[in-house]
Parts: structure tokens; sequence; C-alpha cells
């Protein structure tokens, strides 16, 4: 009886476990790491190509006209300079420092699942000594 | 537990009287002095790579530490044949192994506190300001380096001592992957490869040096979870290693 028992709570346990182990990045809530403007912005980019490309044509005309070279080597110094990018402060939360804030001491909605792993473990552990005895009493 | 203590300290005196211990802290030393000898060229923070780097080299020492202190003692015992009297009398198999991986384990932990005010020193060597989480960090890279020690001992009770070094290499580099990484070993069956994720730890929990060198402070909760969580998986793994040993005839 009590083997069952230890049978099927380690069962249930993994069962869970097949569920449950996943990444950060899996579960981050979009506001952790702030990250709602950059998906907009996406978003944005994705579903309209040809609105963003026919408004960066249109400006381009109004501001050269006449000199094509002049305005593509100056649209490759805004990118290389990334001049037309927004510019965070220092240690703040956004899309580019996602990687920085999805590490395990700053992501404290993952705490309770380092928490669950832990106690798993610790019952598995209790559960593999206890039948390593139980066996060595039945021989 | 007398037993075990006592078991423990002759084992730290068996270790200490090895040369492999002092061999690698003179490493571990040497790498860091080299970290501490890069120079900057001028970029600011120098010291955000010495430390990084730094606590990098330490953890490498842990698992290095952790192969050269416990691959040998179980297969030595065997071969020599002392541990079929200590394990008739005075000690149970779980006692045998408890003893033996303490011992060890202090070994482990005054080596990496020497590794860790090395690192202080070089820090303050080069004008830099020694961070105060300095030895928290330590402390969980030394929680690793105890489940390394755990793993090495469960590798030790089922295979030759060449086997064990890169057999825990190789868990090592497993431990570090994402779930999701992991589950690209064998994509077939993602539910099993979640599974098997679970039985390992996940090593980023003990890595807290990129906050460290930017200066941010991490919540002391955290510390308590992720020793906790590094301590479950170390008993995990000495509760599987004790049951081989059990199942092992020594005769």
């Amino acid at each position: 009886m009590r083997l069952a028992a230890v049978i099927l709570i380690t069962a249930v346990l993994l069962l869970l476990a097949c569920k449950a182990d996943y990444d950060i990045e899996e579960v981050t809530p979009p506001e952790h790491t702030g990250t709602d403007h950059h998906d907009e912005h996406d978003e944005c980019e994705h579903e309209h190509p040809e609105h963003v490309e026919s408004s960066h044509e249109h400006e381009t005309e109004a501001a050269e006209p006449a000199s094509v070279h002049e305005e593509s080597h100056e649209h490759d110094v805004l990118e290389m300079s990334g001049s037309h990018r927004h510019v965070h402060a220092a240690g703040e939360k956004n899309h580019g420092t996602g990687w920085f804030f999805n590490q395990p001491w700053a992501a404290s909605f993952i705490w309770g699942k380092m928490l669950r792993d832990a106690l798993i473990l610790l019952v598995l552990s209790a559960v593999i000594l206890f039948l390593s005895k139980y066996r060595r009493k039945r021989q | 537990m007398k037993p075990v203590i006592t078991f423990a300290l002759m084992t730290l005196r068996n270790l200490l009287r090895r040369r492999t211990i002092w061999g690698i802290c003179i490493v571990i030393l040497i790498a860091l002095f080299g970290i501490g000898q890069i120079p900057s060229y001028g970029v600011s923070n120098e010291g955000r790579f010495i430390l990084d780097f730094g606590l990098f080299g330490l953890e490498i020492g842990a698992l290095l530490l952790a192969i050269g202190l416990a691959s040998n003692i179980y297969p030595r015992d065997r071969e020599q044949k002392t541990v079929m009297p200590i394990i008739a009398v005075p000690l149970s198999r779980g006692q045998y192994l408890m003893g033996r991986f303490i011992g060890a384990a202090i070994v482990e932990a005054a080596a990496m506190i020497v590794g860790c005010i090395g690192l202080m020193v070089i820090l303050l060597m080069n004008g830099h300001a020694v961070p105060a989480d300095m030895f928290p960090a330590t402390l969980l890279l030394l929680i690793e380096g105890w489940f390394l020690l755990a793993v090495v001992f469960f590798f030790s009770f089922w295979t030759s001592p060449p086997l064990n070094a890169p057999l825990t290499v190789l868990l090592f580099i497993v431990s570090q992957l994402s779930v999701s990484g992991f589950i690209k070993l064998f994509p077939q069956a993602p539910g099993l490869m979640r599974a098997l994720r679970l039985l390992l730890p996940h090593m980023d929990v003990f890595h807290i040096k990129d906050p460290i060198a930017h200066g941010m402070n991490i919540p002391g909760l955290y510390f308590l979870l992720a020793i906790f969580y590094g301590l479950a998986y170390m008993a995990f793994m000495l509760s599987v290693a004790l049951v081989v040993f059990r199942s092992r005839d020594l005769k």
C-alpha cells in the first residue's frame, strides 16, 4: 500500500514536471522587460510596410527631389549612426536589455517555479531513498 | 552524525595531502592573475571585465575542483580495499558517502574562498572597487560546485575515473542549456525532454556576475532561494548516487 502511494506521488510529480519546466522567455510578461513599445512598433511595421515605405519616399522627395544618390547616401549615414532610433536611459528595462532582465535574479515571477522545482526534487530524492531502503529490506 | 563528521575530517586530511588540490588552486589563481593583466586599451569600466571573467574563472575552477577532488576517492578506496572494512563495521554506505562528500565539500569551499579573495586582490591592484555582493556571488558558485561534486560522486560509483570527467563536463554543459535548447537535442519528444530538463538545475540561477558587474542590487530573498534550489538538486543527486552505491557489489 505504501509502495503504491509512493509510486503514485512520483508519477504525479513527473507528470507535473512534464508540463512545467519552461524558459523564462516563455512566460515573461511584456511589462517586465518593457517590450510593449517595441512590439507595437514592430507590429505597425509588419502590418503596414507599404505605408512606411511610401511615407519615407514622400519625405525624401520633399526634402531632396533632385538627387537620388545623395538621398541614399544620407540614408546610409543615418542607418550607420543610428540617429533615427530611439534612445533609452542607462539601466532602463527595454527591448534591448530583455536578455539582461530575463535572468533569474531579475525575473521575480520565476522564483515560485524555482521553489517548486526544488521541492519536487526534494520529494523525489526522499522517494528514491525510501524505495531503495524498501528494496533492501525485501531482499 | 558523529561518525560522519569524524570520517569527513579524515577525508579532509586525506585530500589536503594530495597534490591535485594544490595544483588546481594554483591554476585558478594564475588564471585570475592573467585576467587582471589583460590591458584595457582605454576602455572604461575595465573592472567589469575583470569581474565577469574572474567569476567565470571561479565557476570553471569549481568544476575542475569537483572532478579533481571526487573522481578518484571511491575508485581508490575500492582498489586499495579500504572501503570494505569501513563499511563492514563502523559506517553504513550512506554515512560513507556523506563523510566523503562533506570532506570534499569543505576543501572545495576553502578553495573557492581563496579564489574569491584572490579576485578581490586583483580588482584592488588594478584600482577597481570590490562589489559588496562578491562573497554571495562566490557562495552561489560554490553551491553549483557542490552540485557538481555530487554528480562526480554519482558517476564515480558506476564509471571509471577517465570516463567520469567527460561525463561530468557534459552534464555541466547540458545544465547550461535553456529548456528550448535542451528540447532541440531530441525534438521528437518535447514532453520527455522537459521532464528530463527538470532533473538538471538551471545553472543561470547561480550566475549573478552581470548585475554585480553593473552595480545592481540583488534581493536577499533571491540568494536564499537560489541556495535552497542548489541544495535541493545536490540532495537529489546524492540520493541517486547512494542508490547506485547501495546496489554495488564490493567484493
